[in-house]
């Protein structure tokens, strides 16, 4: 039997949660939501617990997401709901995290960049400005971990002006040099902004 | 960074002694990155040293007798 269920018009995490509740009594879901991140949240679900996923778009704007659990998946333990309605945004403003020791700082915010090739999803832009540049040119001891960023898709977006500043312009190695009109638009954008 | 190399981490029960060696192996120009340790390690102080695993007789000449490592393994 095909459970049905109309997510119309309710807020973030409710569609996920009611699809959620829906699969763990029958394999085969279809939910309407009438938004992205939901169809998005529900699709992650979907996948998450091992569903076959298929999602029409309706006339009026609304979606239609068929879920069919295959038999013998069980669904895993946790499960992130992200209810922001835009990308993640990171924004490295020193080439240090936090403050104190600087020396110390330096190795986190190393660690921490490192770890964001981990995270999931990734984000969708990383911006670099006042010291946060010097880790984009050539001999930072990141660039490998920024490359294989912007190789899976992530915008890396460096601040000119602070490159300038530093003098460091030509060692760019990895992004593109930007202006505040695209990192002000970029942060304004972002349905969550992280700056460690 | 090839993905097909193997890596070996270095582990470390402080903080400093990771810095310690960093130092040296950046001295020395032996290759290497600081990173997280993986959440599968357990550490106490939270980064490692990682390094191609066909350089771990020169990083042990490097390093042997010069700074405290917990200890070396392959990264899985």
């Amino acid at each position: 039997m095909v459970k049905f269920i109309d997510a119309k018009g309710l807020a973030c995490p409710q569609p996920v949660l009611l699809t959620k509740k829906a699969l763990e009594q029958e394999n085969d879901v279809t939910v309407i939501v009438d938004n992205e991140p939901a169809v998005e949240n529900i699709k992650r679900l979907g996948n998450h617990m091992g569903c076959t996923l298929h999602t029409d778009k309706q006339e009026d704007g609304s979606f239609q997401i068929h879920l069919s659990r295959e038999a013998g998946k069980s669904p895993a333990a946790s499960l992130d709901v992200s209810c922001a309605t835009g990308p993640l945004v990171i924004a490295i403003s020193s080439d240090r995290m936090g403050r104190g020791n600087d020396e110390l700082g330096y190795v986190l915010i190393r660690s921490f960049i490192h770890t964001i090739l981990s995270l999931e999803p990734l984000p969708h832009t990383v911006i670099f400005y006042n010291t946060g540049v010097k880790l984009t040119v050539k001999d930072s001891d990141v660039l490998d971990d920024l490359k294989e960023l912007e190789k899976k898709g992530v915008a890396i977006i460096v601040c000119g002006t602070c490159l300038n500043y530093f003098n460091i312009s030509a060692d760019l190695s990895v992004g593109i040099i930007s202006n505040m009109y695209d990192i002000a638009s970029a942060m304004a954008a972002a349905g969550k902004l992280v700056v460690p | 960074m090839k993905d097909t190399e193997e890596y070996h981490v270095i582990l470390f029960d402080s903080v400093h002694h990771a810095l310690r060696s960093e130092k040296i192996l950046k001295e020395m120009g032996i290759p290497h990155k600081l990173i997280p340790v993986p959440r599968h390690i357990s550490s106490d102080c939270g980064i490692c040293l990682r390094f191609a695993a066909h350089l771990r007789n020169r990083i042990n000449e490097a390093l042997n007798g010069r700074v405290e490592i917990r200890e070396i393994r392959v990264l899985e």
